[in-house]
């Protein structure tokens, strides 16, 4: 059986063309049964993300035509296709899809989410009967490469956006975010993302305080967020243990006296001030107070920066455990390869038959030759039709993976298991 | 070889097992290994209670008389604290620094004979077991309360120096390790005022006023006052992060310095006839 991979990734194609070949997860299960239906496709499995959709088969005599299907499926000229398409078989097949379960393909390397969506796929293609033999096992291969690059490296243990970097420093400072008042100061997008971040990590409540009370009013209600009157901020903000200010203001609106008042208010309880503004919002000065911690845009970059350092680090160590367990599998499958078995029983029992003439030699001595070529026939054909059964299964064994069972059908008729076959019967398995 | 030693060695080897455990889901951010740390803990500490109640049984009517039974008993009250801790925070770091020192002062009870043993029959007297049993405690919260503090400094720096990606990323949250910090003192404070209270009574008992003349004595009640005042300091003046750790570790310095002061003084050693 051989494994072919086909698609179109954030590095191959534009959004506009993605946009297209996205596949929604309701739709998921009744595309796979289609490619699993696709002439020459044995199994199958569509990996659809937004920066990505790939084809992944398995089949046995000749390639399917996997343009046809994207072509067919989308209804796409396949000018505008085939330019962006990438295309894997068998082990480089096999490492792509190591490579995008472990997140090394991803946007951002790293990323815990591909993982899932891999699974989820590998789930919907199981539950549709698509796969049920050897891309059943590469998939779960490359599920379990993904975790021990994830158990063995950092990969994803920092964070590399300018949000989960105020998330990862909140926690550093406060531990659990759990009971924590955020405060929104201004209703920039990226404050938004950091505020909302905050909140889904577990930030309890959320204050937001803008010039305009309109504008405050109308995000606070989709944040779920209670308006502070900017007027109020200086009364009132002592209440917030993380600020986020991403005002517009010329000035800085935080100067070190706030700090100091805020210090005295708050019993010198730590804040963590996150200025996503430019110009800044937050004083310079008010980071030398103990017990504020401030990160401004740059600071906050700079961390994501050299987080994205380290994860690239840790991701030539997830390349040299891909490239093993890829070597790995090889091995696993060559070992899996019927035919030596099947030659070493095949000139097991061709032996015994020879020997079998030879024994009884003198009894045939008396028939002519055209009576010595019909025995020889015969018994020949008597051998292949017994040995038809074990054959079949052998195949099978070796298709499902199940090492036990091929062993015993040789070793029951070979008369070994083939754990020390010899290396030429492995050349000749692989020449044929 | 008593059984006493036999549970006191398996305790050894748990403990080594935890400090390494401790260290690696420390420096290596292991959430899988980490998972063996709390069994491993537990199990030292139940083989080391064993061990110690066995041992304080048998051989000294419930006194520890020997320099390994003390070093024993601070083992213990430190990884009891510690699991407590852990427990509590979940934070693994402060294993990494307090475990081998647990693993340091049970692996000499456990094998090496005692040179340094204390024959006063004065000490053949149950209060002196609560007197060592509770500075003990105070001391081993005050260790852990020094070591919180110490991470604590080493994490705000960072965090100031605003290079939050670098390579002390093992290193506590700043607010738990001001919590953990805070905690053994509160813990540590009752332990160390009933300990020099029963203490002050035993010895004015066996050798009368004269033994609140000693300067060792002072130096313990001047730790004491200390104590207090960086309690009072924290709860009601709201004094926190370095100026709170600063006086933390000066009180653990201040302690630490009685401790030398009764180990090296002449004056009212049990151990002199």
């Amino acid at each position: 059986m051989s494994l072919r991979l086909l698609g179109v990734n954030h590095k191959s194609a534009p959004v506009e063309l993605r946009e297209k070949l996205a596949i929604p997860e309701r739709n998921l299960a009744e595309a796979t049964r289609q490619l699993a239906h696709h002439p020459g496709v044995r199994e199958g499995m569509i990996l659809s993300t937004c920066n990505r959709v790939e084809l992944v088969t398995a089949h046995d005599n000749a390639a399917p035509d996997l343009n046809l299907f994207l072509e067919q499926y989308f209804s796409l000229e396949p000018a505008s296709l085939r330019p962006h398409l990438y295309e894997y078989s068998e082990q480089d097949a096999m490492r792509h899809l190591f490579r995008v379960a472990s997140s090394l393909d991803s946007m951002v390397v790293g990323e815990p989410q591909i993982l899932g969506q891999v699974k989820q796929s590998y789930s919907v293609a199981r539950q549709v009967g698509a796969m049920n033999g050897e891309l059943d096992q590469v998939l779960r291969r490359a599920l379990t490469v993904a975790k021990r690059v994830r158990r063995e490296t950092r990969i994803g243990n920092t964070s590399v956006s300018i949000a989960s970097v105020a998330v990862e420093l909140a926690r550093e400072i406060f531990g659990s975010l759990a009971g924590k008042t955020v405060c929104l100061v201004g209703t920039g997008k990226m404050g938004q993302l950091a505020a909302r971040h905050l909140m889904a990590q577990g930030a309890s409540h959320l204050l937001l305080s803008n010039r305009t009370t309109a504008g405050a009013e109308l995000l606070a209600a989709e944040l779920g967020a209670e308006v502070l009157p900017f007027e109020q901020i200086y009364d009132r903000l002592d209440a917030a243990d993380i600020v986020i200010t991403t005002t517009g203001s010329s000035e800085p609106i935080f100067r070190r006296e706030h700090g100091q008042q805020l210090l005295q208010r708050r019993r010198n309880r730590p804040v963590f001030f996150i200025d996503i503004a430019v110009p800044r919002d937050v004083d310079p000065a008010m980071a030398k107070l103990e017990g504020i911690f401030v990160y401004d845009i740059d600071d906050l970059q700079n961390v994501a920066s050299q987080n994205q350092i380290g994860r690239n680090e840790e991701a030539s160590h997830a390349e040299r455990i891909i490239e093993r367990e890829v070597e790995r599998y090889k091995e696993s499958r060559l070992s899996l390869d019927p035919v030596p078995s099947i030659l070493a029983v095949q000139r097991s029992l061709e032996l015994v038959r020879q020997l079998e003439f030879a024994r009884n030699a003198a009894r045939l001595a008396g028939m002519n030759a055209e009576q010595r070529k019909a025995v020889d026939d015969l018994t020949r054909g008597l051998l292949n039709k017994v040995l038809h059964g074990p054959m079949v299964a052998l195949k099978a064994a070796a298709r499902d993976g199940d090492e036990e069972a091929m062993r015993a059908i040789r070793l029951a008729l070979a008369g070994d298991s083939g754990d020390g076959a010899s290396e030429d019967d492995s050349a000749k398995g692989g020449a044929d | 070889m008593g059984m006493s030693l036999l549970w006191l060695r398996v305790a050894v080897v748990l403990y080594g097992a935890s400090a390494l455990v401790a260290g690696w889901t420390t420096l290596r951010q292991g959430t899988r290994v980490r998972s063996f740390l709390q069994p491993l803990l537990i199990g030292g500490l139940l083989f080391h209670f064993v061990s110690l109640v066995e041992v304080l049984n048998n051989n000294h009517h419930w006194m520890p008389m020997a320099v390994h039974e003390l070093e024993s008993l601070l083992g213990l009250l430190l990884a009891g604290l510690f699991c407590w801790s852990f427990y509590r925070y979940g934070t693994v770091s402060l294993g990494m620094f307090v475990l081998p020192l647990v693993f340091l002062l049970t692996l000499a009870p456990a094998i090496g004979p005692d040179f340094d043993t204390f024959f006063s029959p004065r000490l053949r007297n149950g209060w002196v077991l609560v007197h060592v049993a509770l500075v003990l405690a105070g001391y081993s919260a005050l260790i852990l309360s020094f070591l919180s503090s110490l991470l604590y400094l080493l994490q705000e720096q960072r965090l100031k120096s605003k290079h939050a990606g670098g390579s002390y990323r093992w290193l506590p949250p700043l607010d738990t390790a001001d919590q953990i910090s805070y905690r053994m003192l509160l813990i540590g404070f009752p332990c160390m005022t009933l300990g020099l209270l029963t203490g002050s009574l035993l010895a004015e008992a066996s050798t009368g006023p004269s033994y609140f003349g000693d300067p060792k004595v002072i130096l313990s009640f001047a730790m004491w006052l200390l104590y207090v005042f960086l309690l009072w300091t924290r709860r009601s003046a709201g004094v926190r992060g370095r100026r709170a750790v600063y006086l933390s570790c000066f009180v653990f310095l201040v302690a630490l310095s009685v401790w030398a002061a009764n180990s090296l003084s002449t004056v009212h050693r049990f151990s002199l006839p």
